[in-house]
């Protein structure tokens, strides 16, 4: 037994005189591992490790409660009531090609340029229905952290987005019946 | 010619140029960390980008990597295994030229996160950034061979 344990002890001073450097990267990725638990754990805009019980990733824990999904169907609910203003987080091309009825563009991926045209006229306590490409796009997700941020209420994301709503054959600005017409 | 290459081979290898590498490349990686460690989920939200990890392990990777920046940059400025930090910082320059090579082939048109994901200073992931992670990787590589 004394034999096996001198044994190991003695492949693993081997191991360690072999890759000394590559053993010690190991233990600074480790410290770099508890640095990073211990911090997201007192970090108020910490996130989870894995993505959200509904599927998403990068939201803040204290976003996570603010920042609610709704279906392409409750989308259509409250399009038709006209309290929310839906917000079109796709690139201008795409929101030029189509967008839902009356959506206002915000392309994320441009936000430094397009915030300051389309800010003000997003009023703070609206309800806005944020959108884009659908799947795992996120650009809907990272706006709504974003306006959550600046102060905005009642941000909603569409849960996957246009594709949902073109394939559940919602209106569209192009075709205000949707796919009855 | 072979004299000149000896000599600059000297200069690069010598101990005063590997201690200044080190020190440069450890500011480096110290300040990109911080502002994605202070936004983890911005900096989520970059990777996600980049489109090449699962779903799953994006969080998880938004969280660590840039620890592993801070640590491997933090042991280089203080010249604590300082070889082994280089192997560290060179691995991670190593995986930054494969992200952003793969985003300029497949035309992603993305925010780098190099250093920060706040959004008010993007820098696009383009070949002008490989070029500069390439003198980093040589220079990391030079610490942990000759460290």
């Amino acid at each position: 037994m004394g034999n096996q344990h001198q044994g190991a002890a003695c492949v693993c001073m081997r191991v360690i005189n072999r890759f000394p450097h590559a053993l010690r990267a190991g233990a600074l990725v480790v410290l770099a591992l508890v640095g990073a638990a211990v911090y997201n754990t007192l970090n108020r805009e910490g996130i989870r490790w894995g993505p959200s019980p509904d599927g998403r990733i990068g939201i803040p824990r204290i976003f996570e409660s603010r920042l609610p999904e709704i279906s392409a169907a409750e989308g259509l609910k409250l399009l038709h009531s006209g309290k929310a203003i839906f917000v079109d987080a796709r690139d201008e091309k795409d929101y030029r090609k189509d967008h839902l009825p009356g959506a206002v563009n915000l392309p994320m991926r441009n936000w430094n340029q397009a915030w300051p045209q389309v800010g003000p006229r997003l009023p703070r306590e609206a309800r806005l229905v944020l959108y884009c490409y659908g799947g795992a796009c996120g650009l809907s997700t990272r706006m709504g952290k974003r306006l959550l941020e600046l102060g905005y209420e009642h941000p909603i994301v569409l849960r996957r987005g246009w594709g949902d709503w073109t394939k559940a054959g919602y209106p569209t600005a192009r075709r205000p019946k949707g796919k009855a017409d | 010619m072979g004299a000149l290459l000896e000599r600059l081979w000297r200069i690069v290898t010598s101990r005063l140029f590997l201690r200044l590498a080190g020190l440069v490349i450890g500011g480096t990686f110290i300040y990109a960390s911080l502002d994605k460690i202070r936004h983890p989920d911005r900096f989520a939200d970059v990777v996600h980008d980049y489109d090449m990890l699962p779903l799953w392990l994006i969080n998880a990777f938004a969280l660590a990597m840039p620890w592993v920046e801070l640590i491997a940059g933090a042991a280089l400025l203080v010249g604590v295994w300082r070889r082994a930090s280089g192997l560290l910082a060179a691995a991670l320059t190593v995986a930054f030229m494969i992200a952003i090579a793969q985003a300029e082939l497949r035309g992603l048109k993305i925010e780098c996160g190099c250093f920060s994901v706040s959004g008010m200073s993007a820098t696009e992931a383009s070949w002008n950034l490989f070029a500069r992670d390439c003198l980093l990787l040589a220079a990391s590589a030079l610490v942990w061979r000759r460290g």
